[in-house]
This record gives C-alpha cells, sequence and structure tokens, in this order.
C-alpha cells in the first residue's frame, strides 16, 4: 500500500464531516438568506479553483468562466422543465442526476472552446472566450418556451428550476471535490505537463507533451466544475435569468484567480471568501438605528488619504526598509494604528470645510468602489498574490502546529 | 546501421531556400558535428529533424522510418531529444520538475488516475521523481534539484537542458550549440560530459556548434552548410583542409 493512503482516507474522511458538521451548523443556526450566502461561496470558490485549473495551471487565459457557470444552471433548468414530473428520480437523487449532466454538457462546451486554444494565445485566446461567453448569455436570453398552459418560461424573464434544494454541505462538498481534483493534478507528472505548457509550450512539446490533449483537458475538467457549480446554482436558487450570469461574473472569477499568489489553489479559496464575502459584508452594513449607513465627504476623504499613507508605508517598510524583522512587525502594527488615528483626525479637520462636511454618501453604494480599492491596495502591497506561494498541507499543518518537525532537505 | 539519415532534405520558406537538398548519415553510437557561419541553416536542420518544421521535400529517415512531418511529440517518443540554443526551460518551475516533465513520458498512469489521486499514480510520479533524480545527479546537478531553474547560473541551465533532454530517453540526441557562451573550463567540462552522453549513456549525438576548436576536438564526423547547402563532409582533419570550408568561414581560423 502507498504511504500515502492513510492520510488520503483521513483526508476524505474529515472532508465529508466537515462538510455534513457545515450543514448541521449552517441549519440549526443560520436564517435562509444567510445560509444562501454560504452556498454562493461555496459556488465562487469551486469557480475561482475550476478557473485557476484553466488559467492557472495550463496558462490558458479564459475570460468566459461564467459561460460554463450558465451552461450548468440551464442544463438543470431545461432538463426539469421538460422531464423532472415524470421523472422516477426526485429530490437529492434528480439533484445529483443534473450534477453528473450538466459537469458533462458544461465538458463539452469545455471541448469547443478549448480546441481554438490550440491557435490562439494570451490575448487573442482570451477574446475568443469573452465572446464565447457573451454568445452563450445572449443565446440562452433569445430562447423563449411556452407551456401548455400558455405561461411563458425561459428568455430574459428567468425560469424556475424545479425542486429547490439547498444544500450547504452537498454544495462545499462539491467545492472540496474541485479543490481534491486540483491538488491531485498538481502533485503529479500530468500536473507538471500542464506547468510546462504555461511556461513554453515549444519546450514541451519538444519533451514529449501532448500539448493540445493536455489543453482540451485542462479546459474540459475546469468547465466541468463550473458546470457543476451552475446546476447546484439553479437547484438552490430554484430560479435562474440570464442577467445572474454577466460578464463581471466572469472577470470577478478571474481577479480570484489573479489575486491566488502561485500557491495556487489555497490562493484561490482563500481570495475567492474574501472577494465574495467584502462587498456582501459591505451590503449589510447598518447604522445603529437600522438606516442605511452614511458618511460625509469629509470622512470619506479623511479615510482615503489615511489609507494611500499607509498603503505608502508598509510598502516603504517592505522593500526598502533593511531592519530586523521584529522592527519591521512592529512597523507595520504602528503604520495600522497610525492610519486609523490620521483617519479619525483628517476626517474631524475635513468637517470644517462645508463643502466636504456637506456631502454625505451611503456606504453600500460605495461597496463596488471599496472593492475596487482593495484590489489595488492587495496589488501593491502583495503583487505575489494573497498567500504568496504557499500551499497547505497536512504536512504544513503538521510543521505549524509543531507536531513534525521541519522537513529536512530533500536530495 | 545508419540511424538517422537525410536523403536530400530540402525546406523553403516563400522564397528562400533555407534548406536545399542536404543528406547525410548518423550511425549509432557517432558523435556528429553540424557546422557552417551564421545563417547556415543549422537550426533550420534541427527543427526538421524534429518535427518542428516539415521539410517541402526530401526524406528523413529515423531507423529506417520516415519521420518527415510528423509531430513534435511523436518524434520525442520514437527517440530523438534536443537542447534549445536559447535556452528553453520551464523557468517557474525546480529543476527536479523541468527533468520530470521530461521524464513524464514514460509514466505509465493515466490523466483520470491522476485526477483521482490515484495511489499507482502517486507511485508513478515518484518513480519519475527518482529517475529524474538521477538524471540531475548524472549532468552534476544533483545539489541545485530543488531551485528554480530560471534562478540558475547559465552553465547549470545548459547543463540542465542537457538533463530534461536525456530524461526522455531518446536514441538521437540533438544539441544545439550547446557551448555558446560558455567560458573555456565550461566548454572543456561540457566536452567531457559530451563524451560521457556517448560512451556511459550510449547515445549517439548531433551538435550544433560554432566554436570550430570545440567542435574539431569532440566530433568525429562533420558536416559542414552553408547558404542552406551541404559544401563539406568528414572527418575534422579533412573538413578542415578543405578549401570550400576555409572560403566559406573566409579568412576565421579553422
Amino acid at each position: 500500500m502507498h504511504k500515502a493512503v492513510p492520510i488520503r482516507a483521513a483526508s476524505i474522511v474529515l472532508g465529508l464531516l466537515g462538510c455534513w458538521g457545515l450543514d448541521l451548523l449552517c441549519r440549526a443556526f443560520l436564517r435562509d438568506s444567510e445560509q444562501r450566502l454560504v452556498v454562493l461561496a461555496g459556488l465562487y470558490v469551486t469557480l475561482a479553483v475550476s478557473l485557476n485549473l484553466i488559467n492557472g495551471i495550463a496558462g490558458q487565459f479564459s475570460i468566459g468562466h461564467a459561460a460554463f457557470y450558465q451552461i450548468g444552471a440551464y442544463t438543470a433548468g431545461y432538463l426539469a422543465f421538460f422531464f423532472y414530473l415524470q421523472s422516477p428520480l426526485q429530490g437529492v437523487g434528480w439533484l445529483l442526476a443534473m450534477l453528473a449532466l450538466g459537469m458533462a454538457t458544461a465538458a463539452l462546451a469545455g471541448l469547443v472552446v478549448g480546441l481554438p486554444s490550440l491557435r490562439l494565445r494570451g490575448d487573442y485566446l482570451a477574446i475568443v472566450t469573452l465572446g464565447f461567453g457573451e454568445i452563450i448569455r445572449i443565446v440562452v436570453q433569445a430562447i423563449d418556451l411556452t407551456t401548455p398552459a400558455g405561461e411563458q418560461v425561459g428568455g430574459a424573464l428567468g425560469m424556475s428550476v424545479e425542486p429547490r434544494i439547498r444544500i450547504v454541505g452537498l454544495v462545499w462538498l462539491f467545492a472540496l471535490a474541485a479543490i481534491a481534483v486540483s491538488r491531485n493534478l498538481c502533485k503529479s507528472s500530468h500536473g507538471l505537463a500542464l506547468l510546462s505548457i504555461r511556461e513554453d509550450e515549444i519546450a514541451s512539446a519538444a519533451m514529449g507533451v501532448q500539448v493540445a490533449k493536455m489543453k482540451v483537458a485542462a479546459f474540459m475538467i475546469g468547465s466541468a466544475f463550473a458546470g457543476g457549480a451552475g446546476v447546484l446554482l439553479a437547484h438552490s436558487e430554484s430560479f435562474i435569468s440570464p442577467s445572474m450570469f454577466p460578464m463581471d461574473l466572469s472577470f470577478i472569477v478571474l481577479t480570484m484567480v489573479v489575486l491566488r499568489g502561485s500557491g495556487a489553489i489555497t490562493g484561490s479559496v482563500v481570495a475567492a471568501l474574501t472577494l465574495f464575502y467584502v462587498p456582501e459584508y459591505l451590503r449589510g452594513l447598518k447604522a445603529a438605528d437600522g438606516t442605511a449607513l452614511t458618511v460625509t465627504g469629509a470622512t470619506l476623504v479623511g479615510w482615503i488619504l489615511a489609507v494611500i499613507a499607509a498603503v505608502v508605508a508598509v510598502r516603504w517598510i517592505a522593500y526598502q526598509y533593511r531592519g530586523p524583522r521584529k522592527t519591521r512587525l512592529a512597523g507595520y502594527a504602528a503604520t495600522f494604528f497610525g492610519a486609523l488615528l490620521v483617519g479619525r483626525a483628517l476626517g474631524w479637520a475635513f468637517s470644517f470645510f462645508p463643502a466636504l462636511s456637506g456631502a454625505s454618501y451611503e456606504v453600500q453604494k460605495l461597496r463596488m468602489v471599496i472593492f475596487a480599492a482593495s484590489l489595488i491596495i492587495i496589488m501593491l502591497l502583495r503583487p505575489e498574490g494573497v498567500l504568496g506561494r504557499h500551499e497547505f498541507s497536512w504536512d504544513w499543518l503538521a510543521r505549524a502546529l509543531r507536531i513534525r518537525r521541519p522537513r529536512e532537505a530533500v536530495g | 546501421m545508419s540511424l538517422l539519415r537525410l536523403e536530400k532534405a530540402t525546406i523553403r520558406f516563400g522564397g528562400l531556400v533555407a534548406v536545399n537538398e542536404v543528406s547525410f548519415d548518423i550511425r549509432k553510437g557517432e558523435l556528429f558535428g553540424l557546422i557552417g557561419p551564421n545563417g547556415a541553416g543549422k537550426t533550420t536542420c534541427f527543427n526538421l529533424v524534429t518535427g518542428m518544421y516539415k521539410p517541402t521535400s526530401g526524406r528523413i529517415l529515423f531507423e529506417d522510418r520516415d519521420i518527415a512531418g510528423l509531430p513534435v511529440a511523436r518524434i520525442v517518443r520514437l527517440g530523438i531529444a534536443r537542447t534549445f540554443q536559447n535556452i528553453r526551460l520551464f523557468g517557474s518551475l525546480s529543476a527536479l520538475d523541468n527533468v520530470v516533465v521530461a521524464a513524464h513520458l514514460h509514466r505509465r498512469a493515466n490523466l483520470i488516475d491522476a485526477l483521482l489521486g490515484d495511489p499507482r499514480s502517486m507511485a508513478d510520479t515518484e518513480r519519475l521523481r527518482e529517475e529524474a533524480m538521477g538524471y540531475l545527479r548524472a549532468l552534476d546537478l544533483g545539489d541545485v534539484a530543488h531551485a528554480q531553474s530560471r534562478d540558475l547560473p547559465y552553465g547549470k541551465q545548459r547543463r540542465l537542458e542537457i538533463a530534461r533532454a536525456l530524461a526522455t530517453q531518446p536514441k538521437l540526441l540533438l544539441l544545439d550549440e550547446p557551448a555558446a557562451g560558455m567560458n573555456p573550463a565550461e566548454k572543456e567540462d561540457l566536452a567531457d560530459t559530451v563524451r560521457r552522453l556517448r560512451d556511459e549513456f550510449g547515445k549517439t549525438l548531433l551538435l550544433i556548434e560554432h566554436d570550430m576548436r570545440f567542435v574539431m576536438g569532440l566530433c568525429e564526423r562533420i558536416v559542414v552548410l552553408d547558404h542552406g547547402e551541404k559544401i563539406s563532409e568528414g572527418p575534422p582533419e579533412h573538413v578542415r583542409n578543405d578549401p570550400k570550408v576555409i572560403e566559406a568561414y573566409l579568412g576565421e581560423a579553422v
């Protein structure tokens, strides 16, 4: 037996238990609207990890990922519309069957998009994938169906999907499956072959890597997981419409992948969760009396200046300062608290200018601005990505918890 | 027995005839040199043999089988590997992983096994890793196995390219200007390595080189190209004194 088998088995059991536990916790403590957010977060993680397979690992710049998500969702939607009532499978059984079919359909679409990637590179491929994403959205928007009862279904109005099943545990189990598959791939020589295509396609072929086959395979695997996520979305929301899959969605998922760092998989997960929850958190911000939270122009300008100063300071400490690590960490802490103080102080100072103190803004409406600004800040402070080259592993966890001694140098 | 035979291999790019009816014959176990002034068509010849270009006419026989125009990856599988004149390592991968990519050719597990993390696939990858480590050690790169390949010093990058080509387990190894940019000591080292590839690993070698002294001291037979045509062929002494070769190199000490 291979020495990794017990660890593998333990990981699977732990993953199953974790998802089950998460499901129980969500049911026990969260409202329906909050459960929905946990589901969406899981779907975003799946999307980011699956796009990472295409963009990050195989190096094929694809920016139409929402299309595969949509294809999965609409496969589930249309099949439910035509067949659910007569189907012997009901409830979760139906959902699992849809999951398989949605993945297969999206994989097929991945094959269609993967083929041009054999001839196109970089920006040209990006344009094709972008176009593909738009085509799918517009085609779906154009298809109208009328039920025997004369009811209009599909098209721009969207369609309802039967049955409504929202299982947090299943969604996260699927996300874990996407993570596990990516990770297995990265640990095998097949993953290295994919990475070599990203690095230098010509040299890769000259080393005997079947470049065309591997590229298309990466597209198909990545799309399949996005399609599966779409199926889960459709059944969780019980409603789908083309406006749920805008081009922005592809770009947000792409941003998650770009921010991932070269520690590709763990970074994708962390970036996906952060980028998903930050806007949601800001959306939910309320003032003490329950009305929308507003800030005056003075406060806003004060904070903007403080943040800029803090970014400059952190960059200086990170790249210019050559002192010991402790002073450096103290410097970061000082910058953080200093920025809080400066922000307050500037806000107070600016409040004497009527032009600034007169204007007021709702934080909720600023959320995409804040989102964009935080992206810029991350790129400035962590050009290597949120997690840099760190990748989660049991070994790493054990070392972090000091269970195992540092790995001895190999070779 | 001839391992590789070019029969009137020709390639045209538009009006330019880059390689014109070049024929030669490499026997098993030979150290064979391909030389010529800049733009003579040496690298184009390599690209014909490795499948990067398809010849306009003529035949390229490897072990008596016409390989002209086969896909690159296919030709590697048949047993021809190459290094690149302008180093083309997989920069962000470690030296070891660079070699594993090449050894990947001899994996047993398929992609599905790899995705599912099948223990057979894991064992397979480990086997390839060990194999790759062996090639690194053979080329004195054992100590830098885990360094990112783009951070390696130039000489080591060149050696890593050879290690990588070797890991595909070729019968014929094509080295494109392996000594380019090396200092005399490094060249000496490289010459030893090349001899070892033949004597210990039993490879047949075809090398393109600019440095006359290097080639003359190393190769047993040499073909000289100029303007895409073969102008001379034979052992170093013969080539060195061939008036056509001297004219092609015009004044350069041969």
